[in-house]
């Protein structure tokens, strides 16, 4: 027979360790330091719930499928599910309903209702005296709070102002300092209860620890009197101990601070005892100690107290809880560490286009990675592509300074570049070179933008285009003696511009461009700023029509139009892109082969206005396009088609001067046009370009002595006057093609197919020299002969640096492999599809019945429940009806028996008298 | 009927009394003669058919045809209704003697003869003459006399054929602005009839057998080119579609074999006489299309095919097609096929219009993977020497055949990877730099040594001024992944392609801000503050400034 239960019980208690032999005073003491404590209680709570569950078998239901071999059976999940406890599930749903459910229907249909937020109240945990002292200490501690609105040793988010002990600020600051409410109850009760909240989150946490000292008294015996003191308390007072010292500092220093300036009061007296003299009075000075005090209260203290002050002082509350808070400002920096800065910025702007070259995207983080890679790489690359640039320039190769972009002491640049970043720049963009005048001209007109400015913003209206018809308003603006208007209006479209412009001299082009600028500074106007991006295309329009028009176009006008251009392609790059595209559009629309003064103005333009070296830019690449589709397919038909090709091909070099990209029309163009100048026929064979003859002999006649001179831009259009000019022209043109080439072969000389490409030049070049032998071609050989030398030495290091080449050196491609992904661990109820989405769909459908299930059990449990609950109010009340009507019956018997009797006794009574 | 006349021009006059008169009255006037020729002849042939003793009506007609001394303005009715009267007679049999016939009747027929001959060379003389109109109004006449002549006369056939249609014929070609004539022509008579296309080339080839002037030569090709459509072999010519039922026992005229051969001979002897240089690649290139399907011993196309092969330039290019057309069908052995097509890599092929068809063509002919790798390699190390100096367009053609050539050759990827070995070779390369060992003025293919050398070129274009053909060369230094390039998608590109590829047509927002340069330069043309810069010109566009003069 097995013992009794009640001896079970004892042995399997002291089995598991929960009850044993008492510990030493000492051991505790030990226990609690060391945290064994904390792990005991755990392990001896688990323990006795194993006890419980042993001593009650009921409770627990094995699971629908056991796990058959436990040894083939790899699925984890048939150890952990032992057994599920029907009862307590359902008690624990009854409770929550209880709890919701039941809470809900009672107060269905009923409005209003009290919410207990005392402290403590509807906390069982909690025995009265401790919800008593908890109350108690918060009520001291909001009392400690508002101390007092000197008190200089609170910190600052816990400065409060009161008035007429109200408090005025709306302060509610948290330790965080963050949260502003601008109702004093309402905040403290919002401090309040914040507190409270963290209070009560802290209960859940200490709940346990509760329970537990209730069950092994035996042992923490000690300490339950005395509640411990919670972190925050601790901290707190700590942190009010420390305010308290700090406090005490201060006042300390502040004494001795006082000492001293009465100290340095009575120095002149002092001296004055000394000297034997007295001087006059001094006015006193302002007190000192006014400088260390907060200004408002200083002038408090300084005014005269009275209604004024305080209504001031509310005042001057008010605007402080709007003041916002002063930061610290970044230092003002030195020269040279402006200097420095700007240096460091050019030289990311060059970086960027370097990395913009090398085709390379321009991602943030990338960049910035990228950049400091080459930071440091960067003085070689420099150096090494310095050199080449000033090979590159060929013409004065000793004195080339290094890169314009990094010479700081350049300010001209600088008050340009300050365009970068702001808009008004007009300063140097004026013409002001070298002429005195221009340059205060400029200055005045720039005070003139600013009150200009200043008066626009005082209420005078905008020109506007609906204000009167644009072209009258010049009109009425111009003043008779005919000098500039100071007012234009900003024109729409180019004729607009042309009808304002047309009575304006051309030198003053620039003027009129910048007042328009002025006028309609995108500040001053929200329209501005497409007003501006129109203008800046009309200007690109502009700038080739200037170029078409006049015979001999003035470019210094023309280059400060185009420099406005360029500012305001700053601002708005997509107008002014989209304008160059325009035009690029056209000429490739209208006149591939044939392009106007205007056209290579426009050309010229782009190389200025954007980065040319640009591995894809969305202006540059369709302008080499039309370059090169020029020079591959234009008609050769007389000498001013070489001049137009001359200018082209000079343009091509200009694009390359940084990318050195190769541009095999180039050389084409080039070495066709020697051919086609050459005083003999070239009688090579296999020539390497395609000879394309033009169709007037252009040769040079070796008749008359001839001197080649610098080209000039209007020869494009211009014809020559005489054979004399003619030829003059064509040996000039000889020349700047061999300058050309001998730039070209500078820029390319590190293209690995260096021989390849020049070979044919060098006997073009060769073929020239040997045609040149009579006398008069006597100017033009000395150029020949040097750009010959230079392309000989060039090809001699080539061929010297010539290699095979090695252009496959990638790792070798791995051979696809075929065999079956093998998973390790594999489990079967896991889903292992190779298709991602599909597995996600999978599992969310599972999880969507899952739940499905779950929440139509949730629900049939709570219609069962609510419907048991209705049948119980039903039958309580019916009990109670029953009840009661028990209780009338009863009631109306018992009077009726009542009755009865007195009628009965009546009756008797009457019979007796009877 | 005149009073109807009458009445309606009456009123019409009344309505127009003001305004036109005059010239109202002309047209009206001109409307009644009209009417009045039309009710004549009308009459005349009316005559005609109800008796013999009006046959001199035939005469009258003929009069009135009014092209005795020019044909520029004919009478059509006359001709329709001439012409009308003539079958009618042809029908009867009236225009046919037999020995049975008396002799007054044999007089009548000659002379009836000798009418229908004068008719005929008044139509003649109109299709050569008059306007466009007419000539066609005149051409289908004729051809109804003609058909009227076969089906009616027997033993007429071959004459008529070798006679009148031969006449016909030369008049089409010499005819004046006879453009819509011919095409009149093609379109009704030719393509529609088999017989009349196989004697049109009969009479073609005779006519071009003597030395025509290039004008002519280029109406006769135009005639032949216009039937593009040679019948195949399995083709049933059939006999009751023919426009005139043909003689029995002609069976050359029922076999597809008998047309071929007319249209053989007809083209051969176009292509005997002296052709223009652009007659030749207009020929050229139909050849293969057009041309060839007519040929039943296309071999004699060979001598014409070779010697404008070796006429080298564009008819080099253009026969190729023609050749390879020969060689791959009739087993023509062109010895030297490959060093020819390596001759024809030349500076201006890349340049020329012609380089998409070459390129098809070059693709077809390297496709084999049985060709040497040396020439392989010389083609290829010929094609990146080319691209040095080509167009875009062309380079972009240009590296992706390269690439299928590696891909199918991979002999030939040493020139782009080569590894020394030899370490005494290695040394002298590193000290002396690598002599290109490819002879460029070799002829022959198989002996360049180019496949000793590396294709610096094309390395050299991976930094060409255009992004995208930037990109594309560098694919020969990337792995080579890809199966092949389809090279159809690379051909075809132009400038204009290409320019309107970057620019669009139409105002489109761009996608990206572009970035313009950071730094405004301080001159552009001008000598502008240069003092400051110590006199020095650098910096941006210092270049330009240094080569032109902006000055005006």
């Amino acid at each position: 027979m097995p013992p009794s239960q009640l001896k079970q019980l004892k042995a399997s208690l002291r089995e598991s360790g929960v009850v044993g032999p008492q510990q030493s005073k000492k051991q505790k003491r030990q226990n609690a330091k060391s945290g064994v404590g904390a792990q005991n209680r755990n392990q001896r709570n688990a323990a006795l719930q194993a006890i419980r569950d042993r001593f009650n078998p009921f409770e627990i239901r094995p699971t629908a499928t056991r796990s058959k071999f436990e040894t083939t059976t790899r699925d984890d999940n048939s150890k952990k599910a032992t057994g599920r406890r029907p009862g307590v599930t359902k008690s624990l749903g009854e409770e929550r309903r209880r709890a919701t459910l039941l809470q809900e229907m009672n107060s269905r249909n009923k409005v209003g209702g009290l919410v207990d937020r005392r402290f403590g109240e509807n906390d069982p945990t909690m025995t009265p005296e401790e919800r008593a002292a908890e109350r108690f200490a918060r009520e001291s501690q909001k009392k400690m709070r508002k101390e007092s609105m000197f008190n200089l040793e609170e910190d600052e988010e816990e400065f409060q102002l009161t008035h007429m002990g109200q408090s005025l600020t709306l302060d509610g600051t948290t330790v965080d300092g963050m949260t502003v409410d601008d109702f004093d109850a309402g905040d403290l009760e919002g401090a309040e209860s914040d507190e409270e909240a963290s209070r009560k989150r802290k209960r859940f946490g200490e709940d346990d620890e509760d329970a537990e000292d209730f069950i092994d008294f035996g042992e923490d015996g000690e300490d339950q009197p005395e509640r411990k003191k919670s972190k925050a308390e601790v901290m707190k007072e700590v942190i009010a101990k420390s305010k308290f010292h700090k406090a005490e500092r201060q006042k300390a220093k502040e004494d001795d601070d006082d000492l001293r300036d009465e100290l340095d009061q009575e120095l002149p007296d002092l001296f004055e005892a000394l000297r034997g003299m007295k001087a006059p009075a001094k006015p006193e000075p302002v007190k000192q100690d006014l400088d260390t005090m907060n200004p408002e209260r200083a002038a408090m203290l300084q005014i005269p107290e009275g209604k004024d002050t305080e209504k001031e002082y509310d005042q001057r509350l008010k605007q402080l809880t709007f003041d916002k808070r002063s930061k610290p400002t970044d230092r003002t920096k030195t020269e040279e560490e402006q200097v420095e800065e700007e240096a460091k910025r050019l030289k990311k702007l060059e970086e960027d286009r370097q990395r913009r070259m090398r085709g390379e995207q321009l991602s943030d983080e990338e960049g910035e990675e990228s950049d400091k890679d080459s930071f440091f790489q960067g003085d070689e690359d420099d150096e090494e592509s310095e050199v080449d640039d000033a090979a590159a320039f060929g013409l004065h190769t000793t004195s080339y300074e290094p890169r314009p972009e990094l010479a700081v002491e350049d300010e001209d640049d600088f008050v340009i570049d300050d365009d970068l970043v702001e808009t008004r720049s007009n300063v140097s963009l004026s013409l002001d070179g070298s002429d005195i005048e221009e340059e205060e001209f400029s200055d005045e007109d720039d005070a003139e933008e600013s009150e200009e400015e200043d008066e626009l913003i005082n209420g005078m209206t905008l020109p506007t285009a609906s204000s009167a018809a644009a072209s009258t308003a010049v009109q009425v603006n111009q003043t008779a003696d005919g000098k500039l208007a100071f007012t234009y209006p900003c024109p729409g479209n180019h004729e607009e511009f042309l009808e304002i412009t047309k009575d304006v001299p051309t030198q003053d082009l620039p003027t009129v461009i910048q007042r328009i600028r002025a006028l309609h500074h995108p500040r001053l106007h929200a329209d501005n700023k497409a007003k501006l991006g129109r203008f800046a295309e009309i200007l690109v329009e502009h700038v080739s029509y200037m170029a078409n028009e006049s015979e001999e176009p003035s470019f210094a006008i023309i280059e400060n139009i185009l420099r406005h251009v360029h500012s305001l392609a700053k601002t708005h790059p997509i107008n002014v892109a989209m304008a160059f595209r325009a035009r690029l559009r056209e000429i490739s629309e209208d006149r591939p082969l044939s392009l106007l003064p205007g056209d290579l103005v426009v050309l010229t333009g782009v190389s200025t206005v954007f980065p040319t070296s640009d591995h894809f830019h969305a202006v540059a690449t369709p302008a080499h396009l039309c370059l090169a589709r020029f020079l591959g397919q234009c008609s050769l038909n007389g000498t001013s088609d070489f001049v137009t090709g001359a200018f082209a091909t000079s343009l091509c070099l200009q694009y390359q001067t940084i990318a050195k990209r190769y541009m095999p029309e180039f050389l084409n163009y080039i070495l066709n046009a020697l051919c086609n100048l050459a005083p003999t026929e070239l009688t090579a064979k296999n020539l390497s370009f395609p000879l394309r003859k033009s169709q007037q002999s252009v040769k040079l006649a070796p008749a008359k002595k001839v001197t080649p001179r610098k080209l000039q831009f209007r020869d494009v259009c211009a014809t020559p006057s005489d054979a004399q000019a003619e030829e003059d022209l064509k040996i000039s043109l000889v020349t700047t093609f061999v300058s050309l080439l001998g730039t070209a072969s500078d820029l390319w000389a590190e293209k690995s197919a260096f021989i390849e490409i020049f070979s044919p030049v060098r006997a073009v070049l060769n073929h020239l020299r040997q045609s040149f032998k009579s006398k008069v071609f006597a100017a033009a050989r000395d150029p020949l002969q040097s750009t010959l030398d230079k392309i000989d030495a060039h090809l001699a290091s080539a061929s010297r640096a010539r290699r095979p080449l090695l252009l496959h050196n990638h790792r070798p491609l791995a051979i696809k492999s075929a065999i079956p992904k093998f998973e390790e661990n594999f489990n079967p109820d896991k889903h292992y599809d190779p298709d991602r989405e599909r597995a996600e769909a999978n599992r969310l459908k599972a999880e969507y019945k899952r739940e499905k299930k779950g929440a139509m059990r949730e629900l049939r449990k709570d219609a069962s429940f609510v419907a048991r609950e209705k049948l119980r109010e039903k039958k309580e009340r019916d009990a109670e009806y029953e009840k009661k009507y028990k209780r009338l019956i009863a009631e109306i018997q018992s009077e009726e028996g009542r009755a009865a009797n007195e009628y009965e006794r009546e009756k008797r009574g009457r019979a007796g008298k009877r | 009927m005149p009073a109807t006349v009458d009445t309606s021009s009456s009123k019409k006059r009344k309505s127009t009394k003001n305004a036109g008169a005059p010239s109202k009255r002309r047209a009206v006037a001109e409307e009644d003669s009209l009417a009045e020729t039309l009710s004549k002849v009308q009459e005349l042939e009316t005559q005609i058919a109800e008796s013999r003793k009006y046959y001199n009506n035939i005469a009258t007609l003929i009069a009135m045809l009014n092209v005795e001394q020019s044909a520029k303005k004919p009478e059509l009715a006359v001709a329709v209704s001439l012409c009308r009267v003539f079958s009618r007679l042809m029908a009867a049999g009236n225009l046919s003697e037999s020995s049975r016939d008396a002799e007054n009747e044999k007089i009548v027929v000659a002379w009836l003869k000798e009418r229908c001959l004068e008719y005929q060379r008044a139509l003649l003389s109109i299709i050569r003459e008059a306007d466009t109109t007419s000539q066609v109004t005149a051409l289908t006449l004729s051809m109804r006399l003609v058909k009227e002549y076969i089906t009616h006369i027997s033993g007429a056939d071959s004459s008529i054929w070798s006679g009148f249609f031969k006449d016909i014929i030369e008049a089409l070609v010499e005819a004046q602005d006879g453009e819509e004539v011919r095409a009149e022509f093609v379109a009704k008579f030719m393509k529609e009839y088999e017989d009349i296309r196989y004697q049109t080339f009969g009479q073609i080839a005779e006519y071009a057998a003597a030395r025509r002037k290039s004008d002519t030569i280029e109406i006769l090709i135009s005639l032949l080119s216009a039937c593009d459509e040679a019948p195949s072999s399995d083709h049933e010519i059939d006999v009751e579609k023919f426009f005139a039922k043909p003689e029995p026992n002609n069976k050359r005229l029922r076999t597809v074999h008998g047309h071929k051969r007319r249209a053989q001979d007809a083209w051969l002897a176009i292509l005997r006489n002296n052709l223009s240089q652009a007659q030749r690649k207009a020929l050229l290139r139909i050849m293969v299309h057009t041309i060839e399907p007519w040929f039943t011993r296309p071999e004699l196309l060979m001598d014409f095919l070779t010697d404008s092969y070796n006429e080298g330039g564009a008819i080099s290019l253009l026969a190729l097609s023609g050749l390879f057309y020969l060689i791959q069908e009739k087993n023509l052995d062109y010895p030297q096929f490959y060093a020819k097509l390596y001759s024809l890599l030349d500076a201006d092929l890349l340049h020329s219009k012609h380089r998409s068809r070459f390129f098809r063509l070059l693709n077809t002919f390297l496709a084999s993977t049985h060709l040497p790798a040396t020439l392989v390699a010389s083609f290829i190390k010929r094609l990146s020497r080319l691209a040095l100096n080509a167009p875009p367009s062309a380079i972009v053609v240009i590296v992706p055949f390269m690439y299928n050539l590696f891909k199918s050759h991979p002999t030939c990827t040493f020139v782009m990877h080569r590894e020394i070995r030899d370490k005494k070779f290695a040394a002298e390369i590193e000290s002396e730099g690598m002599e290109d060992p490819y002879d460029p003025n070799e002829t022959d293919p198989t002996r360049t040594n180019a496949i000793e050398s590396s294709i610096w070129e094309i390395e050299t274009l991976q930094s060409h001024y255009h992004p995208n053909v930037a990109a594309i060369a560098r694919i020969i230094s990337e792995q080579f992944t890809k199966q092949a390039y389809q090279l159809e998608d690379f051909l075809d590109h132009t400038y204009q392609g290409m320019v309107q590829g970057e620019l669009g047509t139409g105002e489109k927002p761009l996608r990206k801000v572009p970035v313009v340069e950071y730094q405004i330069p301080k001159r552009i043309f001008t000598d502008r503050l240069l003092e400051e810069d110590g006199g020095v010109d650098s910096g941006a566009g210092s270049f330009m400034r240094g080569l032109w003069d902006f000055s005006s």
